[in-house]
């Protein structure tokens, strides 16, 4: 068993001790995340470039909108799977964005099938920024 | 000094039983490189969505294939059955100290630290695939994906001890194990041998795995529509923002 086992081991160990306390996960904002995605980038989170990023292929099979669709207001559909997924837009589905550590783990899994590496926090700000622009009724 | 002590051993061994006799039924067989395959599968696609059906379906094979053996391990040949190669800890402590003198014990069926492996290897796959159905149908918070990873990647340990063992154990019992696990042949003497293979439960199972791979690569989403669903929903946003 290697260290990085042992770590989670602890990891879930706090993490049961936490949730057996009542304790809830961190909570934050969607506008929170973007803050801090934004803060290490040098200007500022673009919308329209975040849009372009979510529907565009980057030299692999998928895209972001592959699973989310192309305006993820609505449920997206699993392109391995076909199983549901939760409208991506804050606006349509309140948990969305609210828990940095969350956030962070689906944009690495996420990332790495579509562009084959890590976002970066400046390209994560963009798509954020734009999936913060939808609202119902647009 | 390790060529002597292994020389004897062999010579153990193989003494008065210098031919190879069935020993591993066809469904043990089958059952364990099913297992090979589906858990070697199932931890590489661990991290990617792209590969998430094949996970699945990975794992739940190896529910299923688990399910089979603790049945089989009651019902199978001599060697599969549990009360044949489970032991307590005080046998497992000898073989290992044997082992560690270079001169184990030579046995037949699986011997107990191997049968420990197995036994662990048993109770970590049904839990991983119960953990991972649960995952999957989210019936549960997020802490489950961690526990889901720490069992596979104690299950990744034990195999790792499991194989070590494998070619400790070859090496000093002068046997090809892996060979026996493929061609269920070892040496013994004839009246250990199991009378049948049982090919045709052997048949039944790949016959219901792959017919369940079929299945599940059938009900798939159509990998075209997918490509073209966002495309189309593309031009609308653009005439969205031609209205604006």
């Amino acid at each position: 068993m290697n260290l990085t086992t042992l770590t989670r081991t602890a990891r879930i160990a706090v993490l049961l001790t936490a949730t057996a306390a009542g304790s809830v996960t961190r909570a934050g904002t969607p506008a929170e995340l973007l803050a801090g995605y934004a803060a290490q980038g040098t200007e500022a989170p673009s919308p329209k470039a975040g849009q372009q990023f979510f529907n565009n292929r980057h030299g692999r099979e998928w895209s972001c909108a592959s699973c989310h669709g192309a305006v993820p207001t609505q449920t997206g559909k699993h392109a391995s799977t076909g199983k549901p997924i939760d409208p991506l837009a804050p606006a349509f589905s309140v948990e969305r964005f609210t828990d940095a550590a969350k956030a962070e783990k689906w944009f690495r899994r996420n990332c790495n099938d579509v562009l084959g590496r890590t976002c970066s926090q400046a390209e994560k700000a963009d798509v954020l920024s734009w999936l913060l622009t939808l609202k119902p009724g647009m | 000094m390790n060529a002597t002590s292994a020389s004897r051993a062999n010579t153990e061994a193989v003494s008065g039983q210098g031919r190879k006799v069935l020993v591993w039924d066809a469904p043990v067989r089958v059952f364990h490189w099913l297992m090979v395959i589906c858990f070697a599968g199932a931890y590489i696609t661990a991290e990617s969505e792209r590969w998430r059906l094949l996970h699945v379906t990975l794992g739940y094979t190896m529910g299923g294939l688990v399910a089979f053996r603790l049945l089989w391990g009651f019902i199978g040949s001599r060697y599969a059955r549990f009360s044949e190669f489970v032991r307590g800890p005080r046998a497992i402590a000898r073989y290992v100290g044997s082992l560690l003198r270079g001169q184990p014990r030579h046995y037949t069926g699986h011997n107990p630290a191997g049968a420990l492996a197995i036994v662990m290897l048993l109770l970590l796959a049904v839990t991983l695939t119960i953990s991972g159905w649960a995952l999957y149908n989210e019936v549960s918070g997020d802490w489950l994906e961690e526990v889901h990873e720490v069992l596979a990647n104690l299950m990744l340990a034990v195999v790792g001890v499991h194989i070590a063992g494998v070619v400790i154990s070859s090496w000093l019992h002068r046997e090809n194990l892996v060979g026996s696990m493929l061609s269920g042949r070892k040496f013994a003497s004839p009246q250990e041998a199991i009378r049948s293979a049982w090919r045709s439960v052997a048949v039944v199972m790949l016959v219901l795995v792959l017919g369940f791979w079929w299945a599940q690569w059938r009900n798939a989403p159509n990998p075209e529509q997918t490509a073209q669903l966002p495309a189309r929903a593309d031009r609308a946003v653009v005439q969205d923002h031609g209205e604006d």
